[in-house]
């Protein structure tokens, strides 16, 4: 019941026997250029990045960063396990509550507070995820659009909390006087420092995810993804590794959560409507939910490009028309997304150049 | 106890609109196993249509609603004719989530040359009206409940007895197998495609009068209609009818009370909430298509 029937890792299995010491530099080398590629970029953001770019694309950075987290929460979700999740930009938006409630209401520190903001909004995921399990994917997919809905028009009448007393902690006479943005440690209000935290947490998120896909559990998601049926007669307890992607989903939504809360400008109802869970859904299909990268490709699309265009002085409602486009295009052609694609496109483009110089020389 | 007669007449219609489009949903479903969320965007772009047509050109107000209508009709037509057959034979999921994409498409269309200014669509029928008691109640109210009931019986009657409508309830049950019978697939998930598109165009122009002409607004209103339509377990005509009804009642009659008044736009997901764990939990069972 996948979003895509043909998982990159379909063929890794076919590759003919060779001598021990061929597969194992044929194993370690890709992986080790592989391993350096990330490690450069993630060094080159880390310390470079900040010096380069002005405060303002500093902070959409930081956004980019913030945002891969959740579209790695929903690429987890939909690539691996095979189920769909409208609700996560709801569930970015509790995180974000959350984390501004702890702010307010209590002394943690700050990756404490993130932590705390993750389990719970794991908690609260884990619930609305729980019924749905008894359901097959396109109510899962409901249930969590109805949620989403749901929590949206709480927020809009709730507010988020701004230092206001009760639990909502929401004061409307301190509206507008107070920032509803959370109070950052005293190292991290510079927007680079907060900018370096963002990409730091980012990456322990995807290591998280590494970690998963590659233990038991990330077997287990695979065995369920292709057959639910055979994944239970190989005794894969289906229950409850469904109910610990949808915890893990959620808690990685509810750090991003926590970060967008401590983010400059802070959090208003406005910014998470219903909407935007579909074009969140969009961009991961788009970028690609087999490969890590995809998240990271979805989270450029998702708020880095309207940031260009608007530069560039066109309307960022293009983007909706193309990342429509850009599903109905996944769904019929490329289920492995830009991430996969356009590499394997660029090499098929090569080839063809290759080939047209190769025979032009012979025909020389 | 604040007096709920205004607001009774108010959920009715209201409910009759959400069981018109729950029914169009319906239809399509059992049709074609697609599940289409672009439904309350299609129904948005052609009201805007309308208002183009009638404001900028000048259009006669009957030619202009009849527009939005038929606009509904071709464009979901259209998008079945495309994407209908190569998603055929996935999962409820994905044609689900491809529809995702057209919402897409038609909300950034909707967005980029219509949102420069608010835009209002009042449909002539609420110039007309009668005293109910204390109560006003207009033509616009009547039509939505009224055209909620006709439309169910109307689907109801023609899936039963014309043969067209046989065809779709075989499809429902198995699409090769009705393949093989000799049945026209294609043009039988045609006449499904624009049957739903006519009702989104008339949910669209009826909603905005009854809600109001916002983009974002009527595009999610698809999710209240999924709600009856979910009641319904996807299957059901007249059990969608009646959740779009109590659905539209509920809503309209927790405005008057402070407390609970501002969440009432929750109702259709509460419903909705509801409906998915008693059919996951209890004895029900769920339509897979």
């Amino acid at each position: 019941m996948s979003v895509a029937d043909e998982s990159p890792e379909a063929g890794v299995t076919d590759r003919p026997r060779a001598s021990a010491l061929a597969l194992l530099s044929s194993i370690e080398r890709p992986a080790a250029i592989r391993a350096g590629v990330v490690a450069a970029l993630f060094l080159f953001a880390l310390l470079a990045l900040p010096a380069l770019v002005s405060t303002f694309w500093l902070q959409i950075a930081t956004t980019v960063a913030i945002y891969s987290i959740v579209t790695l929460s929903l690429a987890l979700l939909v690539g691996r396990v095979g189920m769909v999740s409208l609700g996560q930009i709801a569930l970015l938006a509790v995180g974000g509550w959350v984390a501004l409630r702890l702010g307010f209401g209590t002394s943690l520190p700050f990756p404490l507070m993130l932590l705390a903001t993750g389990l719970i909004t794991g908690a609260v995921g884990t619930l609305i995820g729980l019924p749905a399990l008894r359901l097959s994917g396109l109510y899962l997919a409901l249930i969590t659009l109805m949620a989403a809905a749901a929590i949206t028009v709480v927020l809009q009448v709730t507010n988020f909390p701004n230092g206001g007393s009760g639990f909502t902690g929401y004061s409307g006479a301190l509206a507008g006087t107070v920032s509803s943005s959370l109070h950052r440690p005293a190292p991290l209000a510079s927007s680079s420092a907060f900018f370096r935290v963002a990409v730091v947490v980012a990456a322990l998120m995807f290591l998280l995810g590494v970690a998963h896909v590659r233990s038991r559990a990330g077997r287990a998601w695979a065995a369920i993804r292709q057959s639910q049926p055979s994944a239970i007669a190989a005794g894969v307890n289906v229950t409850l590794y469904k109910l610990w992607a949808f915890a893990l989903a959620s808690f990685m939504t509810g750090v991003a959560g926590g970060l967008l809360a401590s983010s400059a400008g802070g959090l208003s109802t406005y910014a998470f409507p219903t909407q935007d869970s579909i074009t969140l859904i969009a961009v991961v299909l788009m970028g690609g939910v087999f490969s890590f990268w995809g998240p990271i490709v979805a989270a450029l699309l998702l708020k880095l490009l309207p940031e260009l265009l608007r530069n560039w002085g066109l309307p960022p409602d293009l983007l909706t028309i193309l990342f429509g486009l850009g599903v109905l295009q996944v769904m019929l052609t490329a289920p492995a997304g830009l991430a996969v694609q356009v590499p394997k496109d660029l090499a098929n483009l090569s080839r063809l150049i290759r080939g047209r110089l190769a025979s032009g020389t012979a025909a020389e | 106890m604040p007096d709920l007669r205004p607001f009774l007449v108010l959920g009715l219609a209201l409910g009759g609109v959400f069981a018109l489009s729950g029914v169009g949903l319906v239809v399509l479903y059992r049709a074609t196993g697609v599940l289409n969320l672009a439904y309350g965007a299609v129904g948005a772009l052609g009201a805007l249509i309308a208002w183009s047509l009638i404001n900028d050109l000048g259009l006669p107000d009957w030619g202009a609603y009849l527009c939005a209508v038929a606009f509904g009709g071709i464009v979901t037509l259209v998008y079945g004719i495309l994407f209908g057959p190569p998603l055929a034979a996935r999962d409820p999921l994905i044609k689900a989530v491809a529809t995702l994409g057209f919402t897409l498409i038609l909300l950034g269309t909707m967005s980029w040359a219509y949102s420069y200014q608010a835009h209002s669509l009042i449909l002539p029928t609420t110039e007309w009206g009668f005293d109910l008691g204390e109560v006003r109640v207009n033509g616009t109210q009547i039509l939505g409940l009224g055209l909620g009931l006709v439309v169910t019986g109307a689907a109801a009657a023609f899936l039963r007895y014309t043969k067209i409508g046989v065809a779709m309830r075989s499809l429902a049950n198995h699409r090769e197998i009705t393949a093989t019978l000799g049945v026209p697939v294609r043009r039988v998930e045609a006449a499904a495609w624009l049957g739903s598109g006519v009702l989104s165009g008339a949910t669209g122009l009826l909603l905005s009068t009854l809600v109001g002409l916002d983009i974002v607004g009527l595009t999610f209103l698809v999710i209240a209609s999924l709600s009856a339509a979910l009641i319904g377990r996807l299957e059901s005509l007249v059990a969608t009818m009646a959740a779009g009804l109590a659905i539209g009642l509920v809503q309209a009659c927790l405005t008057p009370f402070t407390s609970v008044g501002p969440y009432r736009t929750m109702t259709p997901f509460l419903f909705a909430i509801v409906a998915l764990l008693w059919f996951g939990f209890g004895r029900g069972r769920l339509s897979t298509a």
